[in-house]
């Protein structure tokens, strides 16, 4: 790649604008802690620059640089509206700068909510993995036990796992153990069906190149069924994933009180926007990172494939 | 003594309203350490004979005895090649290779599986594709991972359903000529059943062929081969005697197909 390929981009030209902008002057009466926006797009800036100097692929760098291109563009906008020319009203859409400074003094706190959602999303989704992907195993190759779970399965699988909220409040304990069986069903059936459908669909051949190795039960299950089915197990684990944090966030909203949920709903309820928003955004980034680290495994895992 | 003997084999496949014979009463035997290609058009029965040999189908009457045990499902004793299926994917080369010999030698150890795995894939010339998954690998060399894998297993009998079929011309001769050469200087010859569709491929490995014949399948005709090994292939096509004998065959084949066309015409 040139040098003007690397670093003449509209990603960086759209910084620059964002730099700009904050030499308007401001129209609202509270602190805009432009400095906080100011140093968040610095090191964002800087983190551009490094990747688009060591970046080898054309294309893994557009991306990259386009998706920053939107944050800024978003910034820009945001700033104007909110800020600079007071269109959006203050209180619901504070500056970016102020949301900036709020996350960073709100620190701890926020770390104590991620720690509490994750807690009750890692146990509950765990459980259920742990516990639908041997029974899926064992029931999927079972032809006659195998075809009565995969009804009851459509059946369970299809009730909203919301709707057993108010019902776990009043069989459980606590909200924490609510929350957590909410999400193991959420995310078992998923899990359940995908590895019962995937136990089914593994093809003959591949049976067949096993028996003739005269393998034994255990191995054939666990060495070779297992393996063949976890390209579809993966697509319930991930959908088992999505549910589990929509669930979580939702059921926070209604009765805890930790966790990313109680903190939007708990700051929304006292009008505290500025936090409100951060913690949304907080939340988005906690479930892109999970994701992240989850597509990792998933490729890790599945690396065998084309 | 017969390392295989097949007798009276009849195979019947229940469909919706009839019944379909895929073999029927398919008699023939096998010495040790004796290659032995069973060639026929398709549908002759000639992979579901393979596959009872494998254990996997049984038959629904006749027997097939192994050493004058008559056979009852898989086992150990046979080492198997499939056409483009024998490998598990999520394996490498070297993991499935050491996963078969787990299988046929529970008793060893995994660093010993490991090198022996590396031993023979460096016998089929993958010394540099150990940690290869098949996906990476081009048929041919699938091909090569799964006979490493059948020698690796150390059995008796080898059984193979049409190996090369799906590997093109080229690689084909080179895969034959690698068969041969791990037969010929194994430490005790193999049995081996292999079947094809291919006549010249037939004739360059065989000891005899056994051609069968479609609708029910059926065993048409023992043919001996007589030349002599190692079998040179360039040399050995451009002798009289090759082509008279490949004529022969090919004639013969022939004309049992030309015998059914006419025969249905008739019976129309």
């Amino acid at each position: 790649m040139t040098t003007k390929k690397r670093y003449l981009r509209v990603a960086n030209a759209l910084f620059v604008i964002l730099m700009l902008v904050q030499l308007l002057p401001n129209r609202i009466s509270g602190d805009a802690h432009t400095a906080y926006l100011i140093g968040f797009a610095a090191v964002l800036e800087i983190i551009v620059l490094a990747v688009s100097t060591v970046s080898k692929t054309e294309s893994g760098l557009n991306l990259f640089l386009d998706i920053i291109a939107f944050l800024y563009a978003f910034l820009i906008f945001w700033t104007l509206a909110a800020v600079k020319f007071n269109i959006l009203s203050e209180s619901l859409f504070p500056p970016m700068g102020k949301v900036i400074w709020q996350l960073i003094d709100d620190a701890g706190k926020i770390l104590v909510n991620i720690r509490s959602s994750l807690g009750i999303i890692i146990e509950g989704y765990l459980l259920a993995v742990i516990a639908a992907i041997p029974l899926g195993l064992f029931l999927g190759n079972s032809a006659r036990a195998g075809g009565a779970a995969s009804y009851i399965s459509k059946f369970l699988g299809f009730i909203p796992p919301i709707v057993y909220i108010p019902y776990g409040i009043a069989l459980l304990p606590t909200f924490r153990s609510v929350s957590v069986f909410v999400i193991f069903l959420a995310t078992f059936w998923p899990v359940f069906a995908s590895t019962m459908s995937g136990v089914l669909n593994v093809e003959q051949k591949t049976i067949d190149s096993a028996k003739v190795l005269n393998v034994s039960k255990p191995t054939m299950l666990f060495s070779v069924i297992l393996p063949a089915a976890l390209p579809q197990i993966f697509i319930g684990c991930n959908q088992g994933l999505g549910i589990s944090f929509i669930l979580l966030t939702s059921a926070e909203m209604i009765g805890a009180s930790s966790g990313l949920g109680y903190y939007v709903k708990q700051y929304s309820d006292f009008g505290d926007y500025t936090r409100a928003i951060g913690g949304i955004l907080i939340i988005g980034a906690v479930v892109v990172a999970i994701s992240f680290l989850f597509n990792k495994l998933q490729n890790y895992l599945l690396r065998w494939r084309k | 003594m017969d390392k295989i003997r097949i007798e009276n084999l009849t195979v019947e496949y229940a469909e919706k309203r009839h019944s379909f014979k895929a073999l029927e009463d398919v008699s023939f035997s096998v010495a040790a350490g004796e290659f032995v290609c069973i060639i026929g058009s398709s549908g002759c029965g000639k992979s579901t004979l393979l596959s009872i040999l494998e254990g996997i189908n049984l038959p629904t009457s006749g027997r097939v005895l192994i050493d004058g045990e008559p056979v009852t499902g898989t086992g150990t004793d046979r080492g198997v090649v499939f056409q483009n299926y024998s490998l598990f994917p999520w394996m490498t080369a070297r993991k499935n290779v050491a996963f078969g010999i787990k299988q046929a030698k529970r008793d060893t150890k995994k660093a010993e599986r490991l090198s022996q795995a590396d031993e023979f894939l460096d016998k089929v010339g993958l010394a540099d594709f150990k940690d290869k998954y098949p996906s990476q690998l081009s048929g041919g060399m699938q091909q090569r991972v799964a006979i490493a894998r059948a020698l690796a297993m150390d059995t008796d009998i080898l059984l193979m359903d049409e190996p090369f079929g799906a590997i093109d011309a080229k690689n084909r001769t080179i895969l034959q000529e690698l068969l041969l050469e791990l037969w010929e200087n194994g430490d005790t010859k193999k049995t081996v059943v292999f079947v094809t569709h291919d006549i010249d491929e037939a004739i360059f490995l065989a000891d005899k062929i056994v051609m069968m014949t479609p609708t029910p399948g059926r065993v048409l005709k023992e043919i001996p081969v007589t030349f002599s090994r190692p079998r040179n292939r360039t040399e050995l096509v451009q002798t009289r005697e090759y082509n008279a004998f490949r004529n022969k065959l090919i004639s013969l084949f022939y004309a049992d197909i030309v015998d059914r066309i006419g025969g249905n015409e008739v019976a129309i």
